[in-house]
């Protein structure tokens, strides 16, 4: 019974196993479950063992038992990145009708779900060059629209819904933003914040605990037992460095400066510059990236503990990174190479990272992301890409 | 296993797809791994389940540097010292077994009747720590190596472990758990709760405060977004208050912001969204 229900899952790529699928099969044995919606439950509390795998959950689950369709995950993020930025957009909306060459007067009447079709399939046809640099991103194949599910006002996940059937629970898709592979929103910003309380150094465990030791020796009946502590270890300096050039950054600029305004606490010291980009002879202090240049040599004098983290999309034309002169500035052009300078950052800060709010599955459609991604250790600006950037920061040896 | 159901108690209020899976993990007889905001009642579900079901509650508040068989059982190695040099005590010196003391899920194990052992923020201890409880909750026995003795369940708890996912958990601890995230509540549905903590509330008061909560839950980017712990001390701060109790000057004036945001940042945004509402207003 349900067999291919299970394989489906499995191939939607949610952990489910054989022992919990019995499991399953159990409950159904003794007359736990006597209706569609029962299932419904009973199958996502024995087999679905996150939250993060909630909406996937629902999607099969949809699937299997009303015969919707099933959005390829890749359609699925370019819905959520084209979403993050179309909302930013929307703040300006004569900009964005200019720019998707639309009819202001249009552009209203548009709904928010026609828009984001529309928008997605500019994305997708966009081959061509846009001017100040590629911002547009490539796209993996032709696939027709996924079915969009945009929520007015927001995102709103969870909550319970009475008096429906299980199938319009399931295609509500409640649990849409608990996906920890999604790009960082403000709402997940409480989730993303304690995935960087981790950035917290340890010292090495030699302080011998004397008060403790005694205790444990009492309790060992008189055999010695050592007890030591970890050293107490400075904080951590960071330097933060975010492309706020190009409206593809903007809904993020404002989210990671949040980010780390609320960590500040634990960190000794968070600088932030601003670049355009890609990086070269100068990092500005001010958003406007005209006031306060920072020159990159003079960097050097920074501890070399200092953690760098950049957040760029790391999408240009391959010139401004490759060539001596590609700085669409002039008066940027100094005559070594971006790529150089980048790699000058990366030797002096022995640990840092790259955070791209591109999601990972379409980094290979643009070259500067590889030839940034060999100098730095690039990680998608999600909850898990900052998990992991958090971890390679925090290695002993880089 | 009896087949009274659970369907929620006066103070708690249930939606209906937990209380299948409340019902669903009792008649499966495995542990229930809770996860979800802070302050959506993951604690609170376990004292409803044992209410209801008229079974003891035993809880387990797991710290970070927790031993499994800190929870299991403690030999009073102190007290058998100290009673060897005066034996002045009723116990034996003899008997190790005169010092064994049952922990929690020792407790809930020996218990007489079946009883309802809540797992209260599991997260907290490291992984060793879940990984050697698999086997005791997964064979309900555990030894006791000082007297080679093994205590069995008599009769299966029901168990409920909550997380607040600081930590993820192992993947074989999953496995032997039904799994549920209990989701925010919905206004309707909070109207519910605060109905049952509040049952003489002034209805007036009670839906502009609720408005006023969801609509401070979705300020820009808060760190800790005020959960219904802290929408009941507002409402029970309102109430004590004479000029608020009838909720009519809610909506001319936001006090006690104190309540719902307790980082220093949060409250600074919070007052400012006040600022801007009241600039609507005039």
């Amino acid at each position: 019974m349900f067999v291919s229900f299970f394989y489906k899952l499995k191939q939607a790529g949610i952990p489910v196993s054989p022992t919990s699928f019995l499991t399953l099969h159990r409950a159904v044995d003794r007359g736990l479950v006597n209706s569609v919606d029962d299932f419904y439950v009973a199958a996502r509390t024995v087999l679905v063992k996150s939250e993060k795998y909630f909406d996937r959950y629902d999607q099969v689950f949809s699937h299997q038992f009303h015969g919707t369709e099933l959005p390829k995950q890749q359609d699925e993020e370019l819905d959520f990145w084209a979403q993050a930025m179309l909302d930013e957009w929307l703040k300006n909306p004569k900009q964005a009708a200019a720019a998707m060459g639309i009819d202001e007067k249009d552009l209203q009447e548009m709904s928010i779900g026609e828009l984001l079709d529309y928008f997605k399939e500019r994305l997708r046809k966009q081959k061509g060059r846009h001017d100040g640099g590629s911002k547009w991103i490539g796209t993996g194949g032709t696939s027709p629209v996924g079915h969009s599910g945009y929520h007015p006002g927001g995102m709103r996940v969870g909550g319970q819904s009475r008096n429906k059937s299980a199938v319009q629970v399931a295609a509500e898709r409640r649990y849409r933003a608990y996906g920890t592979d999604r790009p960082l929103t403000s709402d997940t910003i409480g989730e993303a914040l304690k995935r960087l309380r981790n950035m917290v150094p340890r010292g090495a465990k030699d302080r011998l605990n004397i008060e403790e030791s005694i205790y444990q020796t009492m309790k060992n009946g008189g055999e010695i037992e050592i007890v030591f502590d970890r050293a107490i270890v400075d904080r951590l300096k960071v330097i933060l460095a975010i492309d706020n050039g190009g409206w593809s950054m903007d809904p993020y600029v404002a989210l990671v400066q949040t980010l780390f305004s609320y960590a500040q606490a634990q960190f000794k010291d968070v600088r932030t510059y601003y670049f355009h980009n890609t990086i070269y002879d100068t990092l500005w202090e001010d958003p406007a990236r005209y006031k306060k240049p920072v020159a990159l040599n003079s960097l050097v004098h920074c501890d070399p503990d200092t953690r760098l983290i950049i957040v760029g999309d790391a999408s240009m034309a391959p010139y401004e990174l490759m060539v001596p002169d590609g700085s669409i500035y002039a008066f940027e052009r100094s005559g070594s190479p971006s790529i150089e300078r980048l790699r000058f950052l990366s030797e002096l800060f022995s640990h840092s990272v790259w955070l791209n709010p591109v999601p990972d599955s379409h980094w290979r459609y643009t070259r500067t992301i590889g030839m940034i991604n060999e100098i730095f250790s690039m990680f998608p600006l999600s909850l898990d890409g900052l998990e992991q950037a958090v971890k390679h920061l925090m290695r002993k040896y880089p | 296993m009896d087949n009274q159901g659970f369907k929620g108690s006066s103070t708690y209020v249930l939606d209906e797809e937990l209380a299948k899976i409340v019902n669903i993990s009792m008649a499966l007889e495995m542990p229930l791994l809770l996860k979800g905001e802070p302050g959506t009642g993951k604690t609170m579900l376990a004292h409803a389940v044992s209410e209801t079901l008229g079974m003891d509650l035993i809880v387990l508040n797991v710290k970070s540097s927790m031993k499994l068989v800190e929870a299991l059982y403690q030999y009073d190695t102190l007290t058998r010292l100290n009673d060897s040099r005066f034996g002045d005590s009723a116990r034996d010196v003899a008997t190790i077994g005169d010092y064994i003391k049952m922990g929690k899920i020792g407790q809930a194990f020996t218990a007489e009747q079946r009883c309802v052992l809540l797992i209260d923020e599991i997260d907290k201890a490291d992984s060793d720590f879940q990984d050697d409880m698999l086997d005791v909750l997964d064979q309900m026995q555990f030894d006791i190596i000082e007297t080679d003795e093994v205590i069995s369940a008599r009769t299966r708890p029901v168990i409920i472990i909550t997380s607040n996912a600081k930590k993820d958990l192992s993947d074989p601890f999953l496995g032997r758990c039904n799994f549920h995230h209990i989701a925010f509540p919905e206004p309707a549905m909070m109207r519910q709760i605060v109905a049952a903590h509040f049952p003489d509330i002034s209805d007036t008061l009670a839906t502009g405060a609720i408005d006023l909560f969801y609509e401070m839950r979705s300020i820009e980017a808060i760190e800790k977004k005020p959960a219904t712990r802290e929408l009941i001390n507002w409402l029970r701060a309102l109430q004590a208050d004479p000029d608020f109790r009838g909720g009519e000057l809610l909506s001319r004036e936001i006090p006690y912001l104190g309540v719902l945001f307790k980082k220093s940042d949060d409250y600074r945004k919070s007052l400012d969204f006040v600022h801007q509402k009241g600039r609507f207003r005039n």
